[in-house]
C-alpha cells in the first residue's frame, strides 16, 4: 500500500512536471523576461512579418492578445486568412516561448 | 460504335480541331491549344498563339467557370497546365487536381500526407505548379519528395525522397520539376537555408534518382574555409529544357548568409548563376555567374528564355537585381546586359562585356544601408511574357527599395523557421528616393531593353504575365484586378475584379473550338506578409485559392 502511494505520488509529480513547463507562466511583465523575449523576437526573425517594433505586415500592436493564445500561436504556428506562421515548439524551449510571449504582449494593446 | 457514327465522330473532331485557331510552326506557336508546361513552350516565352480572343472582342470576356483549390494558406501561386481540354492544378499543401477545361468540374484530386516538419520550415506549403509527361503528373513536394501520379486517375505511381529534409534546414521543392526527355529534374530551395542547394535528375518512368548537382562548388577559392558548408544556392524555380542540345538550364539562388560576405570572400560559385547541365547525366556544360559574392539577395532562378536571332542561339534571362543578361546559348558568352529599371544603387552598373559588377555597395554590420531594388528584386519570381508578333517582353517591374542591416547569426540547420540570412528581417521597405510610382508593367525589347510602353501602378504587380496571338497582354495585380492590354500600345482594353490578389500564372488554352483565359486568383506568399507596411492597400486583401476561366460571351 505504501509502495502504491509512493508510486502514485511520483507519477503525480512527473505529470505535474510535464504540465508545469507549459503551465508555469513566468511573470510576463518582468522587464528581464520581456527583454529576453525581444532578443528572441529579433534573432528568430519574427520581425520579417511583424516588424522590428511589431508594426510590420502582421501588426501586433493593434491587437488585444491573451497570454495562452500567443504562446500557442508561437508554439504550434498559425494559419489564418491565408497567412502562415511557422511552428516553434521543439525549436524554442517553453521558457523561450514564454519570453517571446511576454514581449509580444508588451507591445500589444494588452499592455496599454 | 457503328461505322457511320465513327466517321461522323472523326469528322466532327476534325471540324472542331480546324475551328480551334490557326496552327503554325514558328517558335512559340507549337501545340497552340495547350499549355503543357510551366512556361507553355520550351523557350519559356509564356506566349499563347491563340487569337480568338483579340483586341476587338476582349471586352466581351465573361466567366465560363470557377473552381476552388481548397486550402488558401499562402494563396495560390501556381501556373496551371492545360492539356487536351484538362486542367492540371496544384494548390496549398501540394494538393493536385485535374479539372474539365470546359466546365471546371473536378475529374480527380490527390493530396500527399506531408511530413509534420513542414509546419516549421520557411518555405511551405505553397507550390508553383505541376509537370506532365509520359502519361504522368509530377510534383515536387514541400517535404522534398518527387511524386508521380497517373495522368488519368491521379493514383500514385512512384515517389522518391530527394532532399534530406530534416537535416537541410527544410530544403524542399516549391516549384514543379521539368520533363527533360526521359529525365525529370528538380531544383531545391536553399538560398535562405543553412544547406547546400542541389538539382536532382530522376528517371521519369520509375522515380529512380540518376544524379544530383551541388550548386555550391567544392572549391576553397570560391568558398574560403568552411563558408561553403551552408552556402545556400539551390534552384527554386523551374529550369528550361532545350531538347536540341539535351541541356537543362537552371538559374540558381543566392549565397548564404544573404547579407554577410566577410567569411565567403570568393565568387561563391555556383550561386546567382545560370547553369547548363546535361539532362541525362547532370554534368556541367557551362555556367555564367551573374552576381558574384551577392550580399543583396539577388537570386538568378527566373525564367531562362531561348531565342534564335541573326543566326545566333540566345538566352535572355533576368535575375532579381533587375539586370537582364543576353547570352550565347551554347557557351554562356555575354552578348549584352541591360537593366529593367534605373532604380538601382547596389552597383553603379554591370559591365556589358565582362559582366563585372562596377562600384558595388557593401553592407556594414549592424547598420542600415539603403539598397535598390529591394529584396523583392527589380521584378519578383513571377515570369514575364514575350510576344513574337510585337517583339516585346512584358514584365512587372518593382521600383522600390529597402534598408538592409546585417547582424551576426549562428549557423543552425535545425532553426527551421529562421532564415540563414545574417539579419533580423528581409529589409525595411521604402519607396524609391525619387518618389516615382512603385511598380509598372513594362513592354521592352528583350535584347536591347528599349522600352515601347509602360503602365504605372500604385501597387506593383506580382503575377506572371500572359501574351497572346490576339495582340493582348494580360496582367493581374495584388488588389485583384485582372487587366487586358493592347500588346502594341499598353492601352487597357478590359478589366475584371477577381476578388483576391494575384501571385500566380495566367494561361490560355482552347478546347472544342473556344479559347479560354485561365486566371488563378488568391493573394498570399511572403509578399502578403511583408508588403503591407509599404502598401497599406494590401492590409485587408482577402486570401483565396480560386481558378477563374474566361471565354467570349455567347
Amino acid at each position: 500500500m505504501t509502495r502504491w502511494l509512493v508510486t502514485v505520488a511520483i507519477a503525480a509529480i512527473l505529470i505535474t512536471e510535464v504540465a508545469h513547463s507549459e503551465e508555469n507562466v513566468p511573470n510576463l511583465k518582468d522587464p528581464k523576461v520581456i527583454a529576453a523575449g525581444h532578443d528572441l523576437f529579433l534573432a528568430k526573425q519574427c520581425a520579417h512579418c511583424h516588424g522590428a517594433d511589431g508594426r510590420g505586415g502582421i501588426n501586433l500592436t493593434r491587437r488585444e492578445l491573451d497570454p495562452k493564445g500567443v504562446f500557442q500561436s508561437i508554439a504550434d504556428g498559425r494559419e489564418k486568412s491565408g497567412l502562415r506562421m511557422p511552428a516553434w515548439r521543439g525549436v524554442l524551449s517553453d521558457e523561450e516561448i514564454w519570453q517571446a510571449t511576454a514581449y509580444v504582449l508588451s507591445i500589444s494593446q494588452q499592455s496599454k | 460504335m457503328g461505322k457511320m457514327t465513327l466517321v461522323a465522330s472523326v469528322s466532327l473532331a476534325c471540324l472542331l480541331s480546324a475551328a480551334t485557331i490557326a496552327v503554325a510552326a514558328d517558335p512559340g506557336t507549337e501545340d497552340p491549344n495547350n499549355w503543357p508546361q510551366y512556361h507553355r513552350t520550351s523557350n519559356a516565352w509564356r506566349y499563347s498563339p491563340l487569337d480568338q480572343i483579340n483586341k476587338d472582342n476582349v471586352s466581351k470576356l465573361s466567366v465560363a467557370w470557377i473552381a476552388q483549390g481548397g486550402d488558401i494558406t499562402m494563396g495560390i501561386q501556381e501556373t496551371p497546365l492545360a492539356i487536351d481540354g484538362v486542367i492540371y492544378s496544384t494548390t496549398s499543401g501540394n494538393r493536385v487536381a485535374a479539372l474539365d477545361g470546359r466546365t471546371g468540374r473536378e475529374l480527380w484530386s490527390y493530396q500527399p500526407k506531408l511530413d509534420p516538419l513542414t509546419k516549421k520550415v520557411l518555405f511551405a506549403p505553397y507550390s508553383r505548379g505541376v509537370a506532365v509527361g509520359h502519361g504522368m503528373v509530377f510534383i515536387g513536394t514541400v517535404d522534398g519528395r518527387g511524386i508521380a501520379l497517373d495522368q488519368q486517375t491521379g493514383k500514385v505511381l512512384w515517389e522518391t525522397q530527394l532532399t534530406d529534409f530534416a537535416e537541410c534546414h527544410g530544403c524542399n521543392f516549391t516549384s514543379p520539376p521539368v520533363v527533360a526527355g526521359d529525365v525529370l529534374t528538380f531544383g531545391s530551395t536553399a538560398g535562405e537555408l543553412a544547406t547546400q542547394g542541389k538539382i536532382y535528375g530522376v528517371e521519369a518512368k520509375t522515380g529512380k534518382k540518376l544524379w544530383e548537382f551541388n550548386t555550391i562548388k567544392n572549391d576553397p577559392k570560391s568558398w574560403p574555409g568552411e563558408s561553403g558548408k551552408y552556402g545556400g544556392g539551390g534552384a527554386w524555380m523551374p529550369g528550361t529544357y532545350d531538347a536540341d542540345t539535351g541541356t537543362i538550364f537552371y538559374g540558381t539562388g543566392n549565397p548564404g548568409k544573404d547579407f554577410i560576405n566577410t567569411d565567403r570572400a570568393g565568387d561563391n560559385l555556383y550561386t546567382d548563376s545560370i547553369l547548363a547541365l546535361d539532362a541525362k547525366t547532370g554534368q556541367l556544360k557551362w555556367y555564367r555567374q551573374e552576381i558574384k559574392q551577392d550580399v543583396w539577395d539577388y537570386d538568378s532562378p527566373y525564367e531562362i528564355m531561348l531565342f534564335k536571332k541573326d543566326g545566333k542561339d540566345l538566352i535572355v534571362h533576368m535575375n532579381k537585381s533587375g539586370y537582364v543578361f543576353v547570352l550565347d546559348k551554347n557557351d554562356g558568352k555575354i552578348e549584352n546586359i541591360w537593366p529593367i529599371s534605373d532604380v538601382k544603387n547596389f552597383v553603379k552598373d554591370i559591365d556589358k562585356k565582362t559582366g563585372e559588377l562596377i562600384g558595388r555597395v557593401e553592407l556594414p554590420m549592424d547598420q542600415e544601408t539603403l539598397i535598390c531594388p529591394s529584396t523583392f528584386g527589380g521584378r519578383s519570381w513571377n515570369s514575364g511574357a514575350y510576344n513574337p508578333r510585337t517583339g516585346l517582353w512584358y514584365n512587372n517591374v518593382l521600383d522600390f527599395c529597402g534598408y538592409l542591416k546585417p547582424v551576426a547569426q549562428k549557423d543552425d540547420p535545425k532553426e527551421y523557421g529562421t532564415g540563414h540570412t545574417g539579419s533580423n528581417d528581409f529589409g525595411r521597405l521604402v519607396l524609391a528616393p525619387d518618389g516615382r510610382k512603385p511598380g509598372r508593367l513594362d513592354a521592352r525589347d528583350p535584347f536591347t531593353g528599349e522600352r515601347k510602353w509602360t503602365y504605372e501602378m500604385e501597387v506593383p504587380g506580382f503575377a506572371s504575365a500572359l501574351t497572346t496571338g490576339g495582340g493582348l497582354a494580360f496582367n493581374g495585380d495584388p488588389l485583384g484586378v485582372l487587366r487586358a492590354f493592347d500588346a502594341d500600345t499598353g492601352k487597357v482594353l478590359w478589366s475584371f475584379n477577381t476578388g483576391s490578389g494575384m501571385r500566380s500564372g495566367i494561361i490560355s488554352y482552347a478546347v472544342d473550338g473556344e479559347q479560354y483565359i485561365l486566371v488563378p486568383s488568391g493573394w498570399g506568399s511572403y509578399a502578403a506578409l511583408l508588403l503591407p507596411p509599404l502598401f497599406p492597400q494590401l492590409q485587408n486583401i482577402p486570401a483565396a485559392s480560386t481558378l477563374i476561366a474566361f471565354r467570349l460571351a455567347k
